[in-house]
């Protein structure tokens, strides 16, 4: 054994040549490019002029729009966990019961994951179009004068697009559920319904315990996509209105590409990475050990 | 007698929830649908929005697809997806072979530092990217766009495919290396054909990543002719912004090879992508 490890094979390595020097060039030397040149006072094209930490410092202390970005990017956070993951729960609870037609709901209900992010943003923007759009047509059909500016309204359009951002994030963390509620034993649900445990006390003291696995997996999948959120608040409303829905992503994409404060939108990239790794050091540990 | 009314009870109370889920979920769709078959007079003449008008406006969509160079979008991301794809899959699968099946040493160590680059944001990368770019003159082209969707697949890739080798018995390499296979052989010949089922799950989800990637290609590419889908039809919003059925109606184009692919490979997705989870 010994003897076998110490002969190294270095045909082996050339099979993960290719995908090591793209890794390498598309991902890690960026990263750490981009680590330096957010220690620079930069536009894109000229002088970089050194700053030290004072791009980091400057966003914490006195930039208002980076805070707001940081809440922002929480909320999305908190409304994951706790709208995204329960209706989608709900719906894998639901598409896992005995019943003909089954595949279909869930193909059908699965589908908005298939569109573009960027599309879905177009269509809802549509949907929530104050004069002629669905939801302000429809409670004028059903003969109520409700009527409310829904992406322009700075109270309620964050929330406005979460809902947008819902219709389409619901598929994967549901399939992913569905995945952990095949893998109960029917023996275990029959044993407990024996025991006299009824629907509700049987879910969550038999079944929620038994899809540990796929939690941590919907969890952290759901964090990381909402620290990453970009394209249906870029298509919706571009971080505004007054920067009401602005996150990490689309402040880091205007500070770099409408205003070329280069040195400042890698500088909020890299507090994302920094940010995300409180999500991505356990959840890597936690894939690794499982084999 | 009371246990099967209940039964009974039971499943009109679950078509019931269904069907009421399902009404919201079609909403999006049957909105876009309505709009992008009505033309401009028909918003005027107070026409409500739940209508059909009496003559489809086909003129919507050829609008879209030609004047609305929607075509040529649909082009450029099928030849960057129709690219990546393949041989994106295969430089993953080359690399998750070297992780599971030869000698090679700090495998566990390679596989976690490829995996973080599946949760890193695409942000980090995009000012160096767009730094080397422009320099290399890879800006504007479809291998550049090609590259960075390569790389940024790798992890997601290396993730799936090494969790399916892992799968396959060892004894077949024995039996392989026995009739005489070397390494190169025993991937071509045995271990990437038999990996079939999990290659089917990774070409489709690949292939809608690909094709409605937004963010790195706003970035690599602004030239009109080269855009690929998403960006092209963030174009439509700024030029057309308020003629909404013809906005419609290319967002609706746009979708629509999506939903067939989606279509045809739906077994794959909900089956095959809880299987990738399971291994």
């Amino acid at each position: 054994m010994k003897n076998s490890d110490n002969k190294r094979d270095w045909g082996a390595y050339a099979f993960m040549l290719p995908a090591g020097i793209i890794y390498l060039s598309v991902i890690v030397v960026p990263v750490l490019y981009s680590l330096y040149i957010s220690l620079f006072k930069w536009n894109g094209i000229g002088e970089k002029e050194f700053l030290g930490l004072r791009n980091y410092i400057n966003l914490f202390r006195s930039d208002p729009i980076f805070l707001i970005s940081i809440k922002n990017n929480l909320i999305w956070i908190i409304l994951t966990i706790f709208v995204t993951m329960t209706v989608s729960l709900g719906f894998a609870v639901i598409l896992n019961k005995q019943f003909r037609g089954r595949t279909f709901f869930r193909g059908f209900f699965y589908f908005p994951c298939v569109i573009a992010p960027i599309a879905v943003s177009i269509i809802w923007r549509w949907i929530y179009n104050p004069n002629v759009g669905f939801i302000n047509q429809f409670f004028k059909a059903i003969g109520s004068d409700f009527s409310q500016s829904w992406i322009s309204d700075p109270k309620v359009s964050i929330y406005a697009i979460f809902v947008a951002a819902l219709w389409q994030a619901i598929g994967q963390p549901m399939i992913l559920f569905l995945a952990g509620l095949q893998a109960v034993s029917p023996d275990v649900i029959e044993a407990s319904r024996i025991d006299g445990a009824s629907g509700i006390k049987q879910f969550v003291l038999i079944t929620v315990p038994l899809l540990k696995e796929s939690f941590v997996i919907v969890i952290a999948t759901l964090i990381v996509s909402a620290m990453k959120v970009f394209d249906v608040i870029q298509g919706l409303t571009g971080g505004g209105p007054n920067n009401a829905t602005q996150m990490l992503s689309t402040y880091m994409y205007s500070q770099t590409f409408q205003y070329n404060n280069v040195g400042i939108g890698t500088t909020i990239a890299c507090v994302m990475v920094i940010m995300m790794l409180v999500v991505i050091v356990p959840y890597v540990s936690f894939t690794a050990r499982e084999d | 007698m009371e246990g099967k009314t209940q039964k009974i009870t039971k499943k009109v109370v679950l078509y019931l929830i269904l069907v009421i889920l399902a009404v919201i979920w079609i909403v999006p769709m049957l909105t876009l649908f309505l709009t992008a078959i009505k033309g401009k007079k028909d918003f005027y003449s107070g026409l409500s929005l739940f209508s059909i008008p009496a003559r489809i406006a086909w003129d919507n969509f050829t609008n879209a697809l030609v004047k609305g160079r929607l075509l040529t979008y649909m082009k450029n991301d099928l030849i960057v997806s129709g690219l990546k794809v393949p041989l994106g899959i295969f430089i993953e699968a080359l690399a998750a072979f070297a992780l599971t099946r030869l000698n090679i040493k700090h495998k566990t160590g390679i596989f976690i530092f490829f995996l973080i680059g599946m949760m890193l944001p695409m942000q980090t990368a995009l000012v160096p990217i767009n730094v080397i770019y422009s320099k290399l003159g890879f800006l504007n082209t479809y291998f550049g766009l090609f590259y960075v969707y390569v790389g940024f697949g790798i992890s997601y890739g290396i993730l799936i495919l090494r969790g399916f080798f892992k799968g396959i018995p060892k004894e077949i390499d024995e039996a392989a290396v026995i009739d005489g296979c070397n390494k190169w052989q025993l991937f071509l010949r045995i271990i990437f054909p038999m990996a079939k089922p999990a290659v089917a799950t990774l070409v489709i989800t690949d292939f809608l990543a690909t094709w409605n990637e937004y963010l790195l290609a706003s970035v690599i590419i602004n030239d009109n002719t080269k855009k690929t889908v998403p960006v092209g039809i963030m174009t439509f919003v700024g030029e057309h912004g308020t003629d909404y059925g013809y906005l419609c109606a290319g967002v609706l184009v746009s979708v629509i090879p999506v939903l067939v692919v989606y279509l045809i490979f739906q077994r794959y997705f909900v089956e095959g992508m809880s299987g990738a989870v399971k291994s």
